[in-house]
């Protein structure tokens, strides 16, 4: 079982490295390139606290083989936005008080980014926003603020409301 | 743990592959039941075939019969796809329930059915549809009911080295409509405790029952197609009366299990109530898509 070379895009910027072919994309983010954001649970793809976007779907990186996604774009929440420029939804999330302890908050903005981006421009009814994100487990019970970041940044994204 | 991993572009070279390494081969698509049942040890291949680059096995074609639905089509894909919004849409339904959107934006349709678990949410609306699947592998093409290519809990008829590259079925007849119930222990992210797909085709007045078809999941070995209590509403006045008497013939027919999520007696109610509740909804679809 040898080693393969990996050539991947995350978050922009090309990446060459050496995997294992039973390496996850999870194991590859976090151990060899030392990306933190992208969060380690459940490992079964039930909680999505591991969610990235692969060409801009989310998924679940603890179950994706990384050899899989040879010559592919990953984004990760470190590709997001950064404490200056902040994407509308990390904005939101903030403004909100959507974060609790913060665990699943990578893989709730992920997520919601993935579903937004299905259809540019429309607003999501809360409903939706809440079956688009039952893939992403909170435990600190605060859906209900989840859902209103994501309705507003849904909002500001589609052009609605001013950026602050 | 370990495996190579081989990511063959034709479908000629996958079988190929497939032939050469044997029963310690296991293809791969999007990869979320096979990772997680190595994981588990459940399976220890040392060959994994990624199929997930062959061209033109995914994506949903409209045939001169009805649909072909390609094996690398992803859930997401089905659930959006604008053809299966009317008649069809317990195909929507089914697709909707199966796993979060993490999961459906890459499990496969092909996956989800060779995988054969009986509460697989995907098999009884294509049962109803008496889908069809056309299946490659190094003896050469052949095709099969999908209701006799799964034979039990994880095992099909596919043989060493064989694939799906299709799944097929007609359209409906006119005055038709098809509706998908699942029940399980929370809204989503859930196995079935039990899962349900109708077909119903009602007469030109859209007051009788000329046929109907009913696939019940994770009540018995496989997915099971109850025939007593399809063939009980040929004919019948579409209602409660005929629609509750099919299914308590439903809930007769299935052989279901006690585990962890409910019990046998329990999941047998849930087939009456369920197989009444969708032969109901697609009634009410018959009418409500009348000029």
């Amino acid at each position: 079982m040898s080693r393969r070379i990996l050539n991947v895009v995350i978050n922009g910027e090309r990446h060459e490295l050496l995997i294992e072919p039973h390496w996850t994309l999870l194991q590859v983010l976090r151990g060899q390139i030392g990306m933190m954001g992208t969060k380690e649970n459940c490992l079964e793809a039930e909680c999505g606290v591991c969610t990235v976007l692969l060409e801009g779907k989310a998924v679940n990186s603890c179950i994706l083989l990384a050899g899989q996604v040879e010559g592919r774009a990953i984004t990760t929440i470190e590709g997001l936005g950064d404490p200056e420029h902040l994407h509308p939804l990390q904005a939101a999330f903030i403004e909100h008080g959507a974060v609790q302890c913060g665990y699943c908050i990578p893989g709730m903005i992920l997520s919601a980014k993935s579903f937004l981006d299905e259809n540019p421009g429309r607003q999501p009814t809360r409903q939706e926003i809440r079956e688009a994100l039952a893939g992403t487990l909170c435990r600190c019970t605060g859906y209900g603020k989840i859902v209103d970041a994501v309705a507003a940044a849904a909002q500001r994204m589609a052009g609605k409301e001013p950026t602050p | 743990m370990s495996f190579d991993l081989h990511r063959p572009s034709s479908l000629a070279e996958a079988v190929a592959l497939a032939g050469l390494f044997g029963p310690g081969a296991r293809f791969i698509a999007g990869g979320t039941d096979v990772v997680i049942q190595i994981n588990r040890g459940k399976i220890a291949p040392a060959h994994l075939i990624d199929i997930s680059l062959l061209p033109g096995l995914a994506g949903i074609a409209a045939t001169a019969e009805g649909y072909a639905i390609g094996p690398l089509t992803t859930y997401r894909t089905i659930e959006r796809h604008a053809a299966f919004q009317g008649p069809l849409s317990a195909l929507v339904e089914a697709a909707a329930v199966v796993g979060g959107h993490q999961v459906r934006n890459i499990a496969t349709v092909g996956g989800n059915i060779v995988n054969a678990s009986p509460a697989a949410d995907f098999v009884p609306p294509l049962l109803t549809l008496d889908a069809v699947l056309d299946i490659a592998g190094p003896q050469g093409d052949r095709t099969v009911a999908l209701r006799d290519f799964i034979t039990g809990p994880g095992k099909t008829s596919l043989g060493a080295g064989e694939l799906v590259t299709a799944i097929r079925f007609a359209r409906l007849a006119a005055n038709s409509a098809t509706a998908f119930f699942k029940e399980g222990r929370r809204k989503a992210m859930e196995i079935s405790v039990v899962c349900v797909a109708a077909s119903l085709t009602l007469d030109a007045s859209g007051t009788r029952c000329v046929s109907a078809r009913l696939a019940v999941g994770a009540a018995g070995p496989t997915a099971l197609r109850p025939e007593r209590a399809e063939a009980s509403l040929a004919g019948q006045a579409a209602g409660l009366t005929s629609f509750r008497d099919a299914g308590r013939l439903a809930a007769e027919a299935s052989s279901p299990i006690s585990d962890v999520r409910a019990s046998a007696d329990h999941r047998r109610h849930l087939v009456a109530v369920l197989v009444e509740r969708a032969l109901t909804r697609c009634a009410e679809r018959i009418a409500g898509a009348r000029p």
